[in-house]
């Protein structure tokens, strides 16, 4: 039978994932979808937690879940719009090549 | 008798799986010396008629389609004043068998510096959502596949899917016209998918759920006509059929829509380099997303399976397609392909806007008493005079300059 | 654990694994796109079936879909100066993502609570979602409508400005 340590083991095992994805890799783009790995890893969490919560007609992991979805959405958008822009200005989305913070 | 035949399929299918229960039990006997348990033979049931289910809509759609490009092709050539197919079969109804032999038999030919397994994943994955769409129509009375709470949104969901693979199709082929052909597909499927969204918001609104069976159920009226109560005939059913019928034409890539693939501009577009057997999985692809659509503007806006009681309820159902995918084919036979600003500010200045001042016309609907035939009338003028309203607001200030000729921001 | 999670924990963790360590980005990104279609199998698993939907039309629909849009954008298709297999950076990537996920798991595996089988008959109702969201969740609905109003306009104000500073 799955139990609830089996979700949040593999949910703490995918944001390891997303971690070590937006620590090594150098690209701009692919830091940017490592911490997507991370929310949806989060998201797993919340809702195996609902599935499994004494109160499951309170809804909360749900609601943080489907919240969670929109915020990192909007999160893709600015971020993906702002490497787009990076990329006009330094001709390079290497994120260890934006050392200064004047434009 | 109009039941027996309202209900022939659901009675044939009911019938069927009883039979295969009934073997199984016979099966068994003679293996084991008892008939099944009653876990098994419901399992045995829920299976028999899972495949049943699938069986019968890819078949049926699956001629559908064979049958949908021998009549575009057809009813194109009426409109260009010339004769179509006419050698295969009475009036070259066989047109499809042959083209499917043609396709079958040609050389699969990938490029040498193609992602190959991109390239060969393509057609598959744009195949299986336009498969998957048909799993949330209600085809008739008491014959919807799946019966979701949440099967609006699963459609739109299951249909993003074949965005991914057009660009897979695009990029996986590296040639330029395919992956600028991709890049206009994704561009504009993601821009028309909001107003289609959009479109299909005010029905969700009226009815109170996302389920397509309780968007019928809610379309139904009392008696032998049974038209009155389809959402088309709103206002703000209307306005957003309208929306939802544009829309469609764009998620579908079809003509005047059809600049993913503009042949005189970009080839073919993402499938230039697909041949052979591949090339006919894009293009059964695309012809069943536009049924899929067809019938999800049905279900929403021309009351689903409910018509006179004349014909049987799927039939009526397969009739409205069949009209929606006429006048797409109409459509593509009678306008000119957009340029692509045209059409980026079409779906951002005209559709989009319109839409919106849509769903405030139906929460003022919604709101409008509605019990007495004086109130009815009063609500639909009010409502319509807003629609109206909302149109002439939107042409006239937010997408005047729509239709002006071309600003080039880079090349002059 | 049952076969469903066996299956939908693989297609999750390998293509979490691909996503992240792939040199071509386009491979990284298809095979995010499968990492999550496999999450929104876990949330059909878990009887959450609106989050799995909107899961899928968010992430494959929208976020997948613009994150090759910025790799076309910016011609950027091999990543040939990434960290090689095994160098410095890799190993201090792996060290740091091992140490967080052995806290995580410390903390999972000495919590009594997490040992409990799912209760029968949990679902997630849209109508009650709907309804969730309209009495108890009102304040971070608006915040969110709001917040994704503002990225909408960001994200365009940052594209126009480059666009005036050229000319």
């Amino acid at each position: 039978m799955t139990t609830l340590a089996h979700f949040q083991i593999l949910a703490s095992l995918l944001f390891a994932i997303g971690l070590f994805g937006a620590v090594t890799r150098r690209n701009a783009i692919i830091v940017l979808l490592s911490i997507e790995i991370m929310f949806n890893a989060a998201n797993l969490s919340l809702v195996a937690f609902w599935r499994y919560s004494p109160h499951p007609e309170q809804l909360s992991g749900v609601m943080f879940a489907i919240f969670g979805i929109a915020i990192s959405a909007a999160e893709a958008a600015v971020g993906l719009a702002l490497v787009i822009v990076i990329y006009r200005y330094y001709k390079s989305i290497q994120v260890d090549e934006m050392r200064t913070l004047k434009g | 008798m109009y039941n027996f035949f309202d209900q022939l399929i659901v009675t044939l299918g009911t019938w069927l799986v009883g039979l295969v229960v009934a073997t199984g039990n016979s099966v068994s006997k003679i293996c084991c010396g008892q008939t099944m348990g009653d876990a098994a033979a419901h399992n045995v049931a829920a299976g028999t008629e899972i495949v049943l289910i699938c069986v019968t809509i890819y078949g049926v759609f699956a001629l559908c389609f064979g049958l949908a490009t021998w009549l575009e092709r057809k009813m194109l050539a009426r409109i260009q004043n010339r004769y179509g197919p006419n050698r295969v079969g009475p009036f070259g109804l066989f047109q499809f068998v042959a083209d499917g032999v043609k396709m079958l038999t040609k050389e699969d030919i990938v490029p040498a510096r193609a992602d190959k397994l991109v390239h060969f994943l393509a057609p598959a994955v744009a195949l299986a959502p336009a498969l998957l769409m048909f799993g949330f129509l209600p085809f008739g009375r008491n014959m919807a596949p799946t019966d979701l709470d949440t099967a609006v949104i699963a459609f739109f969901a299951v249909g993003a899917g074949s965005e991914l693979a057009l660009f897979m199709a695009g990029w996986g082929s590296r040639n330029k016209y395919s992956i600028l052909g991709a890049l206009r597909a994704v561009a504009q499927m993601i821009s028309y998918e909001i107003p289609l969204v959009l479109a299909a918001v005010p029905v969700v609104m009226i009815v109170g759920s996302l389920s397509t069976t309780q968007i019928v159920a809610a379309q139904g009226a009392d008696g032998f006509l049974d038209v009155s109560g389809w959402f088309v005939w709103t206002p703000w059913g209307f306005a957003g059929f309208v929306l939802f019928l544009i829309a469609a034409t764009a998620e579908s890539n079809r003509c005047p829509f059809d600049i993913p693939e503009g042949e005189s501009e970009i080839v073919a577009g993402f499938h230039v380099e697909y041949s052979g057997f591949k090339f006919a999985l894009f293009f059964m692809a695309e012809y069943l997303g536009m049924m899929a659509m067809a019938g999800l503007g049905v279900t929403l806006f021309l009351g689903g399976w409910h018509g006179p009681k004349l014909l049987p309820s799927w039939a009526w159902f397969m009739l409205k397609g069949f009209l929606i995918v006429c006048w797409l084919i109409w459509l593509r036979g009678t306008l000119p392909r957009l340029r692509v600003d045209q059409l980026m500010a079409f779906a951002w200045k005209a559709m989009l806007p319109f839409a919106l001042f849509n769903i405030f016309a139906t929460a003022v609907w919604f709101y409008l008493p509605k019990t007495t035939l004086l109130q009815s009338a009063v609500a639909w003028l009010i409502t319509a005079a807003l629609v109206v309203a909302a149109y002439w607001v939107v042409s006239r200030f937010v997408s005047r300059r729509a239709g002006a000729p071309r600003v080039y921001r880079y090349a002059s | 654990m049952d076969t469903a999670f066996i299956i939908l924990s693989l297609i999750t963790v390998g293509g979490a694994v691909w996503a992240v360590t792939l040199r071509n980005l386009m491979h990284a990104v298809l095979s995010l796109v499968l990492f999550f279609f496999g999450i929104a199998g876990f949330f059909f698993y878990l009887n959450a079936d609106f989050v799995g939907w909107v899961q899928i039309l968010v992430y494959v629909g929208a976020v997948a879909i613009l994150a090759i849009f910025a790799i076309m954008l910016t011609h950027n298709l091999t990543a040939e100066d990434e960290p090689e297999f095994f160098s410095l950076r890799w190993l201090t990537g792996l060290a740091v993502a091992g140490a967080v996920g052995a806290v995580l798991w410390f903390a999972i595996k000495n919590n009594t609570a997490m040992s409990q089988v799912a209760p029968v008959g949990v679902a997630s109702n849209v109508a009650d979602i709907g309804r969730k969201m309209m009495t108890d969740w009102v304040v971070p609905f608006e915040v969110v409508s709001l917040l994704l109003t503002a990225a909408l306009i960001g994200s365009i104000v940052i594209a126009m400005e480059q666009i005036s500073h050229r000319k």
